[in-house]
């Protein structure tokens, strides 16, 4: 049985910047990484971003890391391997592969998963793709070089940034809500509106109030449990989850974990898919009860997400909706912490426990609990923050945006001027923002949301477009 | 040609003497700014700026490049090697 000091689940984000904190402050202490996926740490962020997806910079820039990194830091990359249980007791961690490991010190920070999608006729199919691992956008990649006709569904960042991607790859794109504007209800309909101009503009479609009831074409012959396109990686012995690079198959090949775009595209074999999928038949509610027939060889869906927390059962670890864990990134079982989208934190700007998943909390959280896993008492106090941009278009999300009764909205600009941003007060304090083509004031309100001041009084600067906010600084 | 800005670093103790943004790679995450608020900026087109070339020291401003997720903060030393990303 193998044993490390310190231990960290997940090789992304937030991993890999507990492993680098840790590292600062302990040099000599053992370390591994365990990760699901067996590449080295690579950009989630870039996967769905039009540079990186059409070409325009070079396939490897997609790792962060190179195995350089990973040896000068002493840090095993345990690869294509996931955590099956947990024992806090014993401190004891055991993989896939049925191998234990013992830890004192654990990091939780594996991510969540894509919410499938699911339609009649939707079963089995090739063309239909969620995002968020490298085999994801690998695999939508090579789509996007036959497809003529594409969708993209849901109302949130990955429907947005893939439906950007789609119509710059010169794809006949259309989006498909469910509700009826985009982003409701986090957004207001004003900048809703504003967001499906851009993308229409673009020459995108939208159709609200609808959702897919059948995909047509895709045949699989004979099976129900096809398992998908078959990937390189798939086809090699003795190394199911990792590309070797020895052909020979002569004994224990060096697996490569960067690899580049020609080993990891899907191949379609014939025996199992004829043809892709050709079509999808949309239901629309409003205005009028319709169906549409649309054409689409390939469906990129982004409705959500899903928290792995199953394995974790009886382990002592308390989960919710994610992995609950205090402001010191600790969970509830000693020497265990968590990071990431996973990390269902206690907030200690909105009091509560929430979960925010994107690059810079991973990376933040991470940092924070690499910090207490080698001594420290460092709290993570941190005003989230998100943003993206296609069609012409910014968007940023600052701090707590969900709506609520208890909230006052102060709108800054407006549609007409294609700049508006409103400012979510709760209790006379500023809690959160979404902007529009105003992304340059994230940072300042970030800070104005830090120092809990009384806004009682400044409704009217606030609400002025031209009204420089950093003298409230 | 990629659409590059440079920024002189002028810190005594420092072995960085310049910080370049590459404005095609830059996507406006903002990691950056998380990681050290007073050497970066978001302009108006959602582009990372440096307003602050000299605000930290050599470990924070190589921390805020590692942040960085599409690898788009460069920075080289005073005889021009760059030293982040390696």
């Amino acid at each position: 049985m193998s044993s490390y000091k310190y231990l960290i689940i997940g090789g992304g984000a937030a991993g890999v910047s507990t492993a680098e904190t840790i590292r600062r402050v302990d040099p000599t202490g053992t370390m591994a990484i365990v990760s699901n996926e067996p590449y080295l740490m690579y950009s989630r962020v870039m996967l769905s971003k039009p540079a990186f997806f059409l070409g325009k910079i070079p396939f490897n820039e997609i790792y962060m890391k190179g195995k350089e990194w990973y040896d000068q830091n002493h840090i095993d990359f345990l690869g294509g391997k996931k955590a099956t249980k947990c024992d806090s007791t014993s401190k004891t961690l055991t993989l896939t592969d049925g191998s234990q490991i013992t830890y004192e010190k654990l990091l939780i920070a594996t991510g969540v998963d894509a919410r499938k999608w699911s339609a009649p006729g939707s079963e089995n199919k090739a063309n239909i793709h969620s995002l968020r691992t490298l085999e994801d956008g690998i695999a939508i990649m090579e789509e996007i070089k036959t497809a003529k006709h594409g969708i993209t569904i849901g109302g949130g960042f990955i429907s947005f940034e893939m439906a950007d991607l789609l119509n710059l790859a010169k794809i006949e794109t259309t989006l498909i809500l469910r509700e009826s504007y985009f982003w409701e209800p986090i957004l207001d309909e004003a900048s809703g509106l504003m967001i499906e101009k851009a993308l229409t503009s673009a020459g995108i479609k939208i159709i609200k109030n609808a959702e897919v009831v059948m995909v047509n074409g895709g045949i699989v012959n004979g099976s129900t449990n096809n398992p998908g396109p078959e990937l390189e990686s798939d086809r090699k012995e003795n190394s199911p989850a990792i590309v070797s690079n020895n052909d020979s198959n002569t004994q224990s090949p060096e697996p490569i974990t960067t690899p580049g775009f020609d080993s990891l595209k899907p191949v379609n074999t014939t025996n199992q898919i004829q043809g892709p999928i050709t079509s999808v038949v949309v239901k629309q509610t409003k205005p009028d009860l319709k169906e549409i027939e649309i054409p689409c060889e390939m469906i990129i869906a982004g409705i959500g997400v899903t928290n792995p927390t199953g394995w974790l059962a009886d382990s002592g670890v308390k989960t919710n909706h994610g992995i609950v864990s205090n402001e010191f990134m600790e969970t509830s079982a000693p020497d265990i912490y968590t990071a990431g989208d996973i990390a269902e934190y206690k907030d200690l700007l909105l009091e509560e426990n929430v979960q925010m998943g994107n690059w810079v909390n991973a990376r933040e959280q991470g940092r924070v609990a690499g910090l207490n896993m080698t001594g420290s008492h460092e709290a993570f106090k941190f005003v989230s923050f998100y943003t993206t941009q296609g069609c012409g278009v910014n968007i940023a999300f600052v701090g707590d945006v969900a709506p609520g009764p208890d909230r006052t909205v102060i709108t800054r600009g407006s549609p007409e001027i294609n700049s508006y941003g409103r400012i979510i007060v709760v209790n006379n304090e500023i809690e959160g923002a979404t902007l529009i083509n105003r992304s340059a004031e994230m940072t300042t309100i970030s800070k104005l949301i830090e120092k809990n001041m009384d806004v009682s009084k400044l409704h009217k600067e606030l609400g002025d477009p031209n009204f420089d906010l950093k003298k409230l600084i | 040609m990629s659409n590059q800005k440079e920024y002189p670093r002028n810190r005594a103790d420092s072995k960085i003497a310049k910080i370049v943004i590459d404005r095609d790679l830059c996507i406006g995450a903002a990691s950056c700014l998380a990681v050290s608020g007073t050497t970066y900026e978001l302009d108006g087109e959602n582009k990372a700026v440096v307003t602050g070339a000299d605000s930290v020291d050599d470990a924070t401003l190589v921390m805020s490049a590692e942040s960085c997720p599409t690898k788009a903060i460069l920075l080289f030393d005073k005889e021009g090697k760059k030293v982040f990303p390696r």
